[in-house]
């Protein structure tokens, strides 16, 4: 019962961060809640027992955040209207 | 990048934490039997090793060069996991057919023990060149963008 609602806190945290993704128009705090949004459906991963692909998650997350944050430099960092 | 990213802080800070982020790579790759983890997530544990040292040290950094030679690195790990296939072809059995292998061991578990690990390395190489290349490929983007300014 315990793991469930561990389960289901992480799941409503995955929603409430791909909102705050979508309603952001910061581009770096977009990037940082993305590197969220890895670390949370890393951990489901792991609590649902796929230690194999929480691992992967979190070493491609935390890439991919390094990536995103170098591109920033040739964008502009805030979205019009 | 051209200009470096860090300040002393990060700079100290990371001479310290390198090693053994690399160091538990190596641990990943070697261990990956038992525990969780493998060829991949060792390969992308070294690349976040390379990547952080570029992005601090910048130009400075000893490891500018290998981003020329990534792709050439890519192109080796294939060919260890080719070559571990091929020789057990050439030696009469099915392509990775670990039993083939040239070694002198008495149990079968132990030919795919040293075979998984062969293609493991190969797999760990590839990854971790790949990622190199691809912010080598970022790094240029962001050079030119800069020099437009």
């Amino acid at each position: 019962m315990q793991i469930l609602m561990v389960e289901g806190v992480f799941l409503i945290l995955l929603i409430v961060i791909t909102l705050s993704i979508i309603l952001n128009r910061d581009l770096l705090a977009t990037v940082v809640m993305f590197c969220a949004f890895s670390f949370c459906a890393s951990l489901l991963y792991l609590i649902m027992g796929a230690p194999d692909v929480a691992f992967t998650e979190a070493v491609i997350g935390v890439v991919s955040t390094v990536f995103f944050v170098i591109l920033l430099r040739s964008v502009d960092r805030w979205c019009k209207k | 990048m051209k200009r470096r990213f860090g300040g002393m802080i990060l700079d100290c800070a990371f001479r310290i934490m390198i090693p053994f982020m690399v160091l538990y790579g190596l641990y990943v790759l070697l261990h990956g039997e038992h525990t969780p983890g493998g060829g991949f997530q060792a390969g992308g544990m070294i690349a976040i090793a390379i990547v952080c040292v570029r992005l601090i040290l910048g130009t400075q950094s000893n490891l500018r060069d290998l981003g020329a030679k990534a792709a050439l690195w890519a192109g080796v790990g294939t060919f260890i996991y080719l070559l571990t296939g091929l020789v057990c072809v050439l030696r009469g059995g099915n392509f990775l057919e670990y039993e083939y292998l040239p070694f002198f061991f008495q149990e079968a578990a132990q030919y795919h023990k040293a075979g998984i690990m062969l293609i493991e390395t190969g797999v760990t190489v590839c990854v971790a060149a790949t990622i190199v290349n691809i912010l080598d490929a970022v790094i240029e983007r962001v050079d030119e963008d800069d020099s437009d300014d």
